[in-house]
């Protein structure tokens, strides 16, 4: 029993690629669900009853199966229709599809949490509901759900790993790689979960920082 | 010669992997949730370095990939100790840590939720530290950790979906056996996406049930 983590040295580089590989599925696949769900958002806060139910089916469906399920069923089952993409685009593609289920309740809460009476000024002033909702409704929601999109986000970190069974080279992926040369599993896995914790951390912290940014005119509301 | 067809005794496949997620899920949750609430008694009881190495294992389980973890315990810790690991068992230990590190973030959460007031009252009255716990916290902890819980379990459910990845003959296995077979992936994945669907439900549903029998004696009963 020896745990000698030197081996990993010369494979850090190698680990990195796989890290900004992840880095760069998590931000596009973050934009693509914060997209998705302020969408669903708006069906299911709307005043139509067909929409709202096709909303919610939606978010019901995609919370209660499994990613790796659905990511299964992307990735086998779009080149049978003849759609033609990689692993990264299918594996951005489902991430923002489940996360977009999971934002659209986070962005939905934050709708309803806005004050009615700023709603009724705007209709007093005769705005459009589209402008009512792009420039009012929803800088408000998304202001104050920064914090629970963070942890959208941080879940979205920890699912990525699962890209690695498209034969996406991400950082589980690349680890799994590394395994396979150095035949020291232990050690790689051991650095790979700090790594990951580590990193959600991070991106824990700033998350943080940037709710408290935002929020700064009405601390005293929220803190 | 191959059997592209789909058959009758590909239910029969199906309602087998479906209960070794089952199986692997209730058992898993058991020990995880005993684990959890010793965890989190002992952290009640202020036992020193414990409480707080206690924290730092749930935190690194929480915030890093299940599917790392897997790995970790299947191809890492053979490497390490020089045993022999089975798919099913690094499923389980892996699992149950897991569900371990959630449920004891809920447990003590809940009981940080009762007010300090209570147990001072209740060391007055003359009941030893076991007792408050027994008949002062528990109930009321319970009453409030009962939703997150399900939450939780509902959520450990879909997890269980990654065991395949290791190896272990689950519904996503075979579901990757009737795809490679059949090569008709969106009939087979919805077939799956289905049964991990209805587990959910089911799940939820005994939850909600057994919620509204913890939180009795506080519901509304009319006039």
């Amino acid at each position: 029993m020896r745990l000698d983590l030197s081996i990993l040295l010369p494979h850090l580089g190698f680990l990195a690629q796989g890290a900004l590989l992840t880095a760069q599925a998590c931000v596009l696949a973050l934009a693509g669900s914060v997209i998705m769900g302020a969408f669903v958002a708006i069906a299911r806060t709307s005043s139509s009853a067909r929409l709202q139910r096709i909303a919610f089916t939606y978010v019901d469906i995609f919370r209660n199966v499994p990613f790796i399920v659905q990511l299964f069923f992307f990735y086998y089952g779009l080149p049978e229709i003849g759609i033609y993409i990689d692993a990264f685009t299918t594996g951005v593609i489902a991430l923002s599809i489940a996360g977009g289920a999971y934002a659209s309740d986070v962005i939905r809460a934050g709708i309803l949490a806005i004050d009615q009476g700023i709603i009724e000024a705007a209709e007093v002033s005769g705005l459009s509901r589209r402008v009512m909702f792009t420039r009012i409704v929803l800088p408000i929601a998304l202001r104050t759900s920064v914090r629970p999109l963070g942890s959208v986000l941080i879940n979205m970190i920890l699912t990525s790993s699962i890209l690695s069974t498209i034969t996406l080279n991400e950082l589980t992926g690349s680890a799994q790689i590394v395994v396979s040369q150095t035949y020291r599993p232990f050690e790689v896995y051991v650095v790979l979960l700090v790594v990951y914790a580590a990193l959600t951390y991070l991106v824990s912290l700033a998350i943080a920082l940037l709710h408290r940014r935002l929020n700064r005119d009405m601390m005293e509301a929220v803190a | 010669m191959r059997f592209t067809d789909f058959t009758a005794f590909d239910l029969v496949l199906l309602a087998q992997g479906l209960s070794v997620n089952v199986a692997l899920f209730l058992g898993t949750s058991l020990v995880g949730l005993v684990i959890g609430i010793s965890w989190a008694i002992l952290r009640f009881y202020r036992v020193p370095v414990l409480s707080e190495a206690i924290t730092f294992v749930s935190e690194l389980l929480k915030n890093s990939p299940v599917l790392v973890q897997l790995f970790l315990v299947f191809f890492g810790l053979p490497g390490l100790l020089h045993i022999r690991v089975t798919p099913v068992t690094a499923a389980a230990i892996t699992l149950s840590a897991n569900t371990a590190a959630f449920v004891y973030v809920i447990a003590v959460s809940a009981i940080e939720s009762i007010g300090r007031d209570q147990l001072e009252a209740a060391r007055v009255f003359g009941l030893s530290r076991w007792q408050v716990l027994r008949h002062v916290v528990a109930p009321q902890a319970a009453a409030f950790a009962v939703g997150p819980l399900i939450a939780l379990l509902v959520n450990q459910l879909q997890v269980t979906s990654l065991i395949s990845v290791i190896g272990v003959v689950d519904l996503t296995k075979i579901g990757n056996i009737l795809n490679m077979r059949t090569l008709k992936p969106f009939i087979v994945w919805t077939a799956v996406g289905l049964l991990y669907y209805a587990a959910a439900k089911l799940v939820a549903w005994f939850g909600s049930r057994f919620e509204k029998r913890l939180r009795a004696h506080s519901a509304w009963r009319g006039l």
